[in-house]
């Protein structure tokens, strides 16, 4: 059920016309009259409305660094950010060496008024002595918050200082809350740190096994990576390492040695993909692991980039005997599933990538956005070169980077290259656009007003994204399922995820409680329907 | 009292959370009340998860979404922005604007602020309540009290006198505040409790939802608490300055009668005292038998609570009931810890662990760290406290009583119940329970350990072999 732009400028009129306007350009009704049809994305959020996006620190320490498992993340700053970030994001790790593994730690300097007022400078250096007494990590990060960056602390010197010191890297993450306009920001901080100071830090020149991947954007939410993982290796790869999902500083540091490197979460690390083309001649390669289809297609793709014909045998043996092992499953829950509608409200990727595993259960999703992507998560990436780069985004340090004179190998030739650009996504993401179909909606940084109004009129069957809506949902009598911590289950990636996943789902359906709850569109007359009922005042 | 070696400046797995996280519960437990929290976005969004978590329940907390110009030029457009955007969509009574570490770094007026923005859109029916919540200034719970007093000090008008006793409670569970309301309604006590999030953030479902949770309470009724005849205040631990009693007694002449969380027989008691002194009325036969039965409970019980040796942490409030509760029954402490100062806990404690057979550790400004180590070496059996007490199972197998803020990897911490007897009864049976529960689970290994392992000690074994259990070790 597609909905018309007089519904939708209904829905905003009860904003001040102030933000009527602002909030019109982060909604698209999807047409294809109307040819290119731009979305307003990644510029600030209006104040007041109550936005699921977080801040720069949380993208920086919460989402990439935390993953990083031996090395110990200071926050450096007030205990609450610290406490926040402490296995909020469900990012598993296992380690073959126990003293090495911090994934379960959350270590801060705890700053204090007299901090604020007379600096914490010598603070954190204490904090740093004393964290390498009790932990000896590899590798230690320093992430600022919010009065870090107000009072002056030089986190960076009191960061080298650290390192002369102990004589191992300590990163210094200059990402306050207030830099950029969401957790956006901080991944660009954390990237650019692991891609200048880690990445290539490591002594291998070459990989020790065949087709070394790295797998880039994947965080091993509820064991994700695991299940990528299990197959690529069963197939023959090598994985060199994983952005950051159960990654590690020793893994990382290694990254260089890989042919390909694989783009899963384009959002928050497609700059990375192109800073390694650029330094190490390594191409990239956008997948998707969430979905049978996503999958299968990701694994054909890798295959025809090294174009051995044992890998792409190998490769449809892998999906064949997966496919038939998982049909079966598929095919009951599909039952449960067919015809019925679905939101997908996600934070940088899989507000895309999981609609194509609702697809593939039979669920049309209807509306779906992004809390923090750019316009080339939704449009693709031919509208880079038209994104106007503001304020906001301008204070984020930029890193340039420069072929590496000995570690630059071009891994195909350009005729190759040019060839298979032809056939699968290399260096390239066509955005959530294309694979929504006619009428269904793209909401850009959704807010908790205007997800009411939505399920109001197009009553969706299930509404996917994450706790902080998930109670709302759920209080309107709709099952909701939280892609960015799975509601304590997944993983969802590769085939066994697409299983769990649609067992979830299917039971999120089939509970009996649904029978003691009725929406209350169902009771009544579509035409006479509550749409802008306000409820209590 | 705390016995710490050496000063650390880490934090290691943190035991509290920042001031305007706990200022957000008592604004969601005002009538109609709002909440925009002046700083970077990822405050509130981070609280909101927290709270909704624990809760299971929408919380809608704006932010002004200062930015880096924010940093520069002042927030005063944001805040003003965010307060016109909340009023058009939620149309609140209330709006409490709790400031972050980057709002006071930079120095925001905050008051001013809120008395022009109303003078200026000519507003008459709306109230501003701004609080300063640092996030360095202190705890949750500093930040939970601070705004009750900033509420109540806003709103507080002077009123004739009038029969009702003023409530204040801290931050207890939804079904904790209901249970102290049922108590108050048998007695017949017309009271106002403040702030009273039992419905606010523990919705039934309802065929239609609305964007403002009914229930809360009345403005009117906190307008009116300066004529009452006296104020209970459910926060011995609590600093003055922090105190919305206190308060109410400065400005007011509102006698303040300063109890514990009624959690255990004597601050039950201590509770009910205070009642009948201020409103004449005694305990009714009902409530009688429920300590009766609590007293009875007690007895069938504790046999199997002398062999629990407890860790308790979490908000110092709360922490001082539940150790009064553990000494009660012999789970006597050997660790209370708390992440902040924790005000007057450690004074009050005093007298309290001087009567426990063994030492107890006493650690304010503690983390998981040292309240591992300390547990760890104090043979500990039993943990009571919020949800990251599970790294002392994960690592020490020290099974955790979930209670306290927040609860987010179980559901239902707004229906924990364990205020008033019948609570006290809830909390004791869970942790007598989960004693009987290690008991069970280890009893085969370890008489197996005890008598048949060829190179067991047989009867001889020391104390410590058996401390994994540690339940034989006193038994």
């Amino acid at each position: 059920m597609a909905i018309t732009e007089e519904q939708l400028e209904e829905i905003l009129a009860k904003y001040p016309s102030k933000l009527q306007k602002n909030r019109k350009k982060h909604i698209v009704i999807n047409n294809a009259d109307c040819g290119a049809q731009p979305i307003e994305a990644n510029t600030r959020t209006a104040p007041g409305i109550i936005t699921n996006r977080g801040c720069a620190y949380a993208g920086c320490k919460g989402v990439v660094l935390g993953p990083l498992k031996d090395m110990i993340h200071i926050t450096h700053g007030p205990i609450g950010c610290a406490f926040y970030t402490w296995g909020a994001r469900r990012n598993k790790a296992k380690s073959d060496d126990p003293t090495q593994n911090f994934i379960n730690y959350c270590v801060s300097t705890d700053m204090q008024e007299s901090d604020i007022v007379f600096g914490g400078e010598k603070k954190l250096a204490k904090v740093i002595d004393e964290v390498m007494e009790n932990f000896h990590p590899k590798a230690i990060t320093v992430s600022a918050t919010c009065p870090v960056g107000l009072i002056g602390d030089d986190i960076n010197a009191v960061a080298k200082a650290a390192e002369e010191r102990h004589g191992i890297p300590v990163l210094a993450f200059s990402c306050e809350g207030y830099k950029g306009v969401s957790q956006s920001a901080g991944h660009h901080i954390a990237n650019n740190g692991l891609m200048d100071r880690v990445i290539g830090a490591g002594d291998l020149e070459q990989a020790s096994g065949k087709y070394p991947i790295n797998i880039l954007g994947e965080y091993n939410i509820g064991g994700d990576s695991w299940e990528i993982e299990r197959i690529l290796s069963d197939i023959g790869y090598q994985i060199v390492s994983v952005m950051t999902g159960d990654g590690s500083y020793e893994a990382l540091k290694n990254a260089h040695v890989a042919e390909l490197n694989l783009v899963q979460c384009h959002r928050s690390i497609n700059y990375i993909a192109e800073m390694l083309e650029i330094k190490y001649g390594t191409p990239w390669l956008k997948v998707n692991f969430i979905g049978v289809k996503g999958t299968s297609d990701s694994l054909r793709n890798m295959a025809q980039y090294f174009g051995d014909p044992a890998l792409i045998q190998r490769t449809e043996e892998v999906i064949a005997r997966e496919v038939a092992r998982i049909e079966p499953l598929m095919g009951q829950y599909k039952k449960v599933c067919e015809g019925k509608t679905a939101f997908c409200f996600v934070g940088g990727s899989r507000g895309h990538h999981y609609q194509g595993l609702f697809g593939e259960l039979g669920i049309d999703t209807v509306l779906a956005g992004y809390e923090f992507a750019h316009r080339d998560d939704y449009e693709g990436r031919e509208v880079i070169p038209d994104i106007k780069t503001d304020a906001d985004s301008k204070n984020i340090p930029e890193l340039h980077v420069e072929q590496d004179p000995n570690r630059f190998k071009l891994k195909l030739s350009p005729e190759k290259m040019a060839e298979l650009k032809a056939k699968i996504p290399l260096s390239y993401y066509a955005g959530m656009h294309v694979d929504m179909k006619e009428g269904t909606i793209m909401v850009d940084d959704l807010n908790h007003y205007e997800t009411e109004e939505f399920i109001k009129l197009l009553k969706p069957d299930i509404f996917a994204s994450g706790i902080k809506d998930k109670y709302v949902v759920q209080k309107m009598g709709i099952p909701a399922k939280q892609i960015h911590s799975y509601d304590y289950s997944g993983p969802y990636a590769g085939f066994n995820g697409a299983v769990n996943f649609a067992r979830d789902v299917s039971m999120g359906f089939a509970s009996p409680t649904w029978n003691f709850i009725v929406p209350p569109w169902k009771e009544e007359p579509l035409l006479t329907g509550t749409v802008n009922e306000e409820g209590v005042a | 009292m705390s016995d710490k070696a050496l000063y650390r400046d880490v934090n290691e797995n943190p035991c509290h959370m920042c001031m305007p996280m706990g200022g957000i519960l008592p604004i969601k437990g005002v009538e109609g009340g709002m909440v925009v929290i002046h700083g970077s976005q990822g405050c509130s969004t981070y609280m909101r998860r927290y709270i909704s978590e624990h809760f299971s329940e929408p919380i809608d907390v704006g932010s002004s979404s200062l930015n880096e110009k924010g940093t520069v030029y002042g927030g005063e457009k944001n805040l003003k922005q965010a307060l016109d955007n909340i009023r058009k969509v939620y149309n609140p009574k209330l709006i409490g604007v709790l400031t972050t570490c980057l709002a006071e770094t930079i120095g925001e007026d905050i008051n001013r602020m809120a008395d022009e923005y109303l003078v200026e859109r000519q507003i008459s029916d709306l109230t501003i309540v701004p609080v300063s919540t640092p996030g360095y200034g202190g705890t949750q719970a500093e930040g939970y009290f601070l705004t009750v007093r900033e509420i109540v000090a806003r709103l507080a008008q002077p009123t004739p006198k009038h029969n009702k006793v003023n409530v204040i409670v801290p931050n207890i569970s939804p079904a904790d505040i209901r249970e102290i309301k049922r108590l108050l309604d048998l007695m017949g006590v017309e009271y106002t409790l403040c702030p009273d999030f039992s419905d606010t953030l523990d919705r039934p479902y309802l065929e239609h939802y609305s964007k403002m949770a009914p229930g809360g309470t009345k403005l009117e009724d906190i307008k009116a608490m300066p004529g009452a005849l006296a104020t209970i205040e459910l926060g011995a631990t609590i600093g003055d300055e922090y105190s919305p009693g206190q308060f109410l007694l400065d400005k007011y002449g509102v006698p303040l009668y300063t109890v514990p969380i009624p959690i255990g027989i004597k601050n039950c008691d201590t509770f009910f005292r205070a009642i009948k002194e201020i409103t004449g009325k005694a305990l009714p036969d009902s409530v009688r038998t429920e300590r009766g039965r609590l007293l009875d409970a007690m007895v069938d019980s504790h046999k199997y609570n002398f062999a629990g040796r407890s860790v308790i942490f979490g908000e110092a409030e709360l922490v001082y009931a539940v150790s009064q509760l553990c000494i009660e029954n012999g789970v006597y402490p050997a660790v209370v810890a708390t992440g902040g100062a924790g005000g007057k806990l450690a004074e009050l404690l005093h007298p309290m662990v001087k009567e426990c057979p063994e030492p107890v550790k006493v650690l304010p400004e503690s983390d998981f760290s040292e309240i591992r180590e300390k547990s760890s070496s104090a043979g500990v059996n039993i943990a009571i406290g919020h949800s990251e007490g599970r790294y002392l199972t994960e690592h020490e197998n020290i099974p955790l009583v979930r209670i306290g803020f927040p609860v987010h990897d179980r559901v239902g911490g707004q229906r924990i119940l364990s205020v008033g007897y019948t609570g006290t009864t809830l909390l004791l049976d869970r942790i007598t329970n989960t004693l009987l529960e290690s008991k069970y689970r280890t009893y085969r290994e370890d008489m197996y350990n005890l008598y048949y392992k060829e190179d067991s000690g047989g009867l001889s074994a020391t104390k410590d072999e058996v401390n994994s259990d540690g339940l034989h070790c006193m038994s």
